[in-house]
């Protein structure tokens, strides 16, 4: 107990001073999931609405395989992942392992099933006549669609909030893909199981607690967006 | 004159179950035409399959209308999120009317219809006579041919229900069909369609 108090203080400590490979590992985390989140929502939003409004082949079989990805073992695409963009792998030849954006792209991997998956539940359970409305008042199909999108915006939100949550809290595709670098490619959670190995223990406490303020004001925010989820 | 709609034998089955017979009618342009009878007795159904929103049906339902032309008003409206002047304006915006001259269209019509001292206010602080107030703007400020209203004067008091009559007088050269199970007001002199 004696020894996490030290950590702790010693922690604050650190986070005082300004440590540069904690707030260097903080930035990377932040911008590298704010930039994964940002990309699969394109490819989320997309793929979710889709499912949820067309009559597509085989519709049913890709909403499972969609929501089966949400429980993708951050490992397992960290290692589809290092197969890929190995100098070896069919994606060698975009040099991309151990950098950020070979983190980027796993963490796409690991967003785009849950806000596809919100965001078709969101549409399917949208009130029918919600649809039925956009269509007897004249809009197209591009204005149905930001209809949709507008209806069901806090869902997608959420969607969004959990994406980060999760992405900026993974360590199987930063460490496979990324290294864990130092100054490159080190983030919050890689520095911390490494420090934290390497007997550093107030810096894994460190950044701990920034992942945990960046997890609390997460879930802070989306219990206060389900708080104003009211059916009309 | 060839008629606006023009149905035959129309025929709507659901799950084995008969819900909609329609065997002749036809409805001429600027005609006002109530479809009344009792619960369950079809209005509904046949209203959306004039509608284009009920697809299923058998026999024939012919439209001398475009479809954009026409519009579907439900028993309960449904309003978007946002303001009561983004729902008045949404049709018109739909047809690519620019932001001026759709809010003011908008705003003649919620004048009409009493209710534009509500314009900026989110649409889920209405009552429910407001809404359907301002689902019937939504759909007259568009000024379609062929008006469909399922009961529209639901939820409404005396004093909505005239309202909602000066407006429909106002639409001119609309035709309008109207699902109602009650009486109709008196001063709306409509020819009445039963269904059994």
């Amino acid at each position: 107990m004696q020894l996490l108090w030290n950590g702790l203080t010693d922690a604050i400590s650190l986070l005082l001073n300004r440590d540069p490979l904690v707030l260097d590992a903080a930035w990377r985390s932040l911008w590298i999931s704010a930039t994964a989140v940002s990309f699969a929502a394109l490819l989320g939003i997309a793929s979710g609405s889709l499912l949820a409004r067309r009559k597509i082949f085989a519709r049913s079989l890709l909403v499972v395989l969609l929501r089966a990805g949400m429980g993708l073992p951050t490992v397992l695409i960290g290692l589809v992942g290092y197969s890929l963009l190995s100098r070896r792998g069919p994606l060698g030849g975009l040099e991309l392992l151990y950098s950020p954006w070979a983190i980027v792209l796993g963490e796409i991997c690991l967003a785009v099933p849950i806000i596809g998956t919100w965001t078709h539940s969101a549409i399917r359970g949208l009130d029918p006549r919600a649809a039925e409305t956009a269509l007897t008042l004249g809009a197209g199909k591009l204005r149905r669609w930001r209809t949709y999108l507008s209806e069901t915006r806090l869902s997608i939100l959420l969607a969004l909030l959990t994406a980060f949550a999760r992405c900026i809290s993974e360590l199987g595709i930063a460490i496979m893909v990324g290294g864990n670098i130092p100054y490159r490619t080190q983030t919050l959670t890689t520095a911390t199981a490494t420090e934290t190995a390497r007997g550093e223990l107030a810096r894994g406490v460190a950044m701990s607690l920034i992942l945990l303020t960046i997890a609390l004001l997460v879930t802070l925010s989306i219990a206060w967006l389900s708080r104003g989820k009211e059916p009309q | 004159m060839k008629p606006l709609i023009q149905i035959r034998n129309l025929e709507v089955r659901k799950k084995g179950m008969n819900i909609c017979r329609a065997d002749e009618l036809d409805v001429q342009p600027g005609q006002h035409l109530a479809i009344v009878g009792p619960n369950g007795s079809g209005k509904t159904t046949l209203l959306r399959v004039i509608g284009a929103l009920e697809k299923q049906f058998t026999g024939q339902c012919h439209l001398e209308v475009p479809i954009r032309q026409c519009v579907y008003v439900h028993q309960t409206p449904y309003l978007l999120r946002g303001t009561v002047l983004f729902n008045a304006t949404y049709g018109l915006a739909a047809r690519g009317v620019n932001a001026r001259e759709r809010n003011a269209v908008a705003l003649q019509w919620l004048a009409r219809l009493g209710i534009d001292r509500l314009a900026d206010r989110p649409c889920d602080q209405l009552s429910g006579g407001e809404k359907r107030r301002l689902a019937l703007v939504r759909a007259l400020a568009i000024q379609p041919q062929l008006l469909l209203l399922d009961e529209p004067f639901a939820d409404l008091d005396q004093d909505g229900i005239d309202t909602v009559c000066d407006a429909l007088d106002e639409a001119s050269g609309a035709t309008i069909l109207m699902a109602s199970p009650v009486p109709l007001p008196e001063r709306l002199s409509m020819r009445v369609f039963s269904l059994r």
